[in-house]
């Protein structure tokens, strides 16, 4: 018995000598999302996902009537294949969203983006289950739908994507592959699924959010000038402050993003300093 | 020196063995040359000419730091664990020598809530599902029919092959996809549109294997070397 005490001491003591000589190796490595607490969360996952996908509303409309629209009134070409080799064209606005998407997975803002409908052009971006469930309340009253997706662990928001320019009406109506051509103005065509996975976000992350979603579309937008300068037989426009609008021309991704920027600042800026406000005084 | 005990001599003796094994492995074991010897197995194709630390790079901190964080963890003072030695191996690392533009089945893509059921089949959103390394090979799946798990309702409008998507599909030809599909789509190709013409499952089977790439030797994108991939990350270092 004498003998088994002496061991549990000599074992207490090794553990205790064991978690001081630990503690005392040098800085902890930092745990990552720990750098806030439970009180700088100033934003629900909700806000924050409204803001964003305002901005993607604005973001798209402007790249669907700026840059589509009157880009092929002046010849340019927009095709779903625009990154295949014998394609010379730029991205359709499903695509740019798409690239946008793919850029914010490569950052490291855990955001999710991802564009559906009850009607795609391409079969693989048809809503199913309980997205499309959502999706058809949201086509009854265009407000968002909210839903914590158990198996991914994600909290997730849709929102509505409408018809909000003749650019998406004529090309949906009009394209070979679309299995509905009756589109109008103002109707529902599908809508954004965005995920992220806290149910709060620190002021700190609700900008990183907004960071990844520009920087996303200064990329994807990018990639579609690089297309262009690698363009074999196709006219080239001329990339400058100009746009279509004004002739065979594109603007510059600085001024796209500049356009972008005005447009949605506003907006953005008073999501963030209104919920924003209370953490930054204290 | 050892006359009062014996075993005290055996002791010495041991303790000097031992610490003789540990320096030669210390010195050994971290040698180019012994890295085929502490590889799990041969590297899959295209990875032949990486060195180890390409994917297994050393892990934040040093050990005590890991340990420090680990026994923390274990006992509830941090949410999360760290890597220990070196950083695990995922997505992540794979994409960023791998990650295109061009993508046609991104990883991330299968994320979305609708692909929850086929994804508890086939996991599509880690490279490592089929592309485990160190099995050299191409890719790890058993058959070449992995398609079905989401496109088994596909229904193609303006069908431009002359036996149709419809007619494969309802004879359950799913290993035919790739005959025609790049998966990831980065071949430069033109695509038959007559099944005479496909490439055949033969030669399928042989590239995922590890063998020759039947789709085209050009590729529209290429992934970054390990030269390319310090340089980019040295760029990068914060």
């Amino acid at each position: 018995m004498r003998k088994l005490t002496i061991t549990l001491s000599k074992i207490a003591v090794s553990s205790f000598v064991a978690i001081i000589g630990l503690n005392s190796c040098g800085n902890a490595i930092p745990e990552e999302g720990a750098e806030s607490s439970v009180s700088d969360k100033a934003f629900s996952v909700e806000e924050v996902l409204e803001m964003v996908a305002v901005e993607n509303d604005i973001t798209r409309t402007l790249y669907t009537k700026g840059i589509v629209g009157a880009g092929k009134k002046q010849g340019l070409k927009f095709d779903e294949d625009w990154q295949d080799d014998e394609v010379e064209a730029g991205p359709l606005p499903a695509l740019f969203l798409r690239g946008i998407s793919s850029d914010i997975r490569k950052s490291s803002v855990p955001l999710g983006l991802y564009l559906g409908s009850d009607y795609p052009i391409n079969a693989s971006n048809k809503l199913e289950g309980k997205q499309a469930a959502l999706f058809a309340k949201i086509k009854a009253n265009q407000k968002p739908q909210f839903f914590y997706d158990e198996a991914q662990k994600v909290h997730t928001a849709m929102f509505a994507d409408m018809a909000m320019a003749a650019p998406c009406v004529n090309c949906h109506n009009d394209h070979k592959n679309s299995p509905k051509t009756d589109w109008k103005l103002g109707d529902v065509m599908g809508a954004t699924t965005w995920q992220y996975p806290s149910d709060s976000l620190s002021y700190k992350e609700a900008v990183g959010v907004l960071n990844a979603y520009r920087n996303g579309t200064k990329a994807v937008y990018n990639a579609y000038l690089k297309e262009i300068a690698d363009f074999k037989t196709s006219p080239k426009p001329t990339i400058g402050k100009t746009w279509p609008s004004k002739g065979f021309n594109l603007p510059t991704a600085e001024v796209f993003i500049d356009s972008v920027r005005k447009l949605t600042s506003y907006k953005s800026l008073e999501v963030l300093v209104k919920k924003g406000a209370a953490v930054t005084s204290n | 020196m050892f006359k009062g005990n014996p075993l005290r001599r055996r002791q010495y003796i041991g303790s000097l063995i031992g610490i003789a094994i540990g320096v030669i492995c210390y010195i050994i074991l971290p040698m180019k040359s012994a890295e085929d010897f502490l590889s799990l197995g041969p590297m899959n194709t295209g990875h032949q000419d990486l060195s180890c630390v390409a994917c297994h790079t050393p892990a934040k901190g040093n050990l005590f730091q890991q340990i420090q964080a680990n026994v923390a963890k274990t006992f509830g003072a941090r949410k999360s664990g760290v890597d220990f030695g070196t950083e695990n191996v995922d997505t992540k690392k794979c994409l960023e020598c791998h990650d295109r533009p061009n993508d046609r089945h991104p990883t991330h893509r299968f994320l979305e809530a609708k692909y929850q059921d086929a994804i508890a089949k086939i996991d599509a959103t880690q490279c490592e599902t089929c592309h485990t390394e160190h099995n050299d090979t191409r890719v790890v799946l058993p058959d070449a029919t992995f398609c079905v798990n989401c496109h088994y309702d596909l229904e193609v409008v303006n069908d431009p092959i002359d036996v149709p998507h419809s007619k494969l599909i309802a004879k359950k030809q799913w290993s035919t996809c790739l005959q025609c599909h790049d998966f990831h789509g980065n071949h430069i190709y033109k695509t038959a549109t007559k099944i005479k013409d496909t490439i055949s499952l033969s030669k399928i089977d042989a590239y995922l294997k590890g063998g020759k790439d039947p789709f085209s030797d050009k590729k529209k994108y290429l992934p970054l070397s390990e030269e390319e991939w310090q340089k980019v990350k040295k760029k990068y270092k914060k």
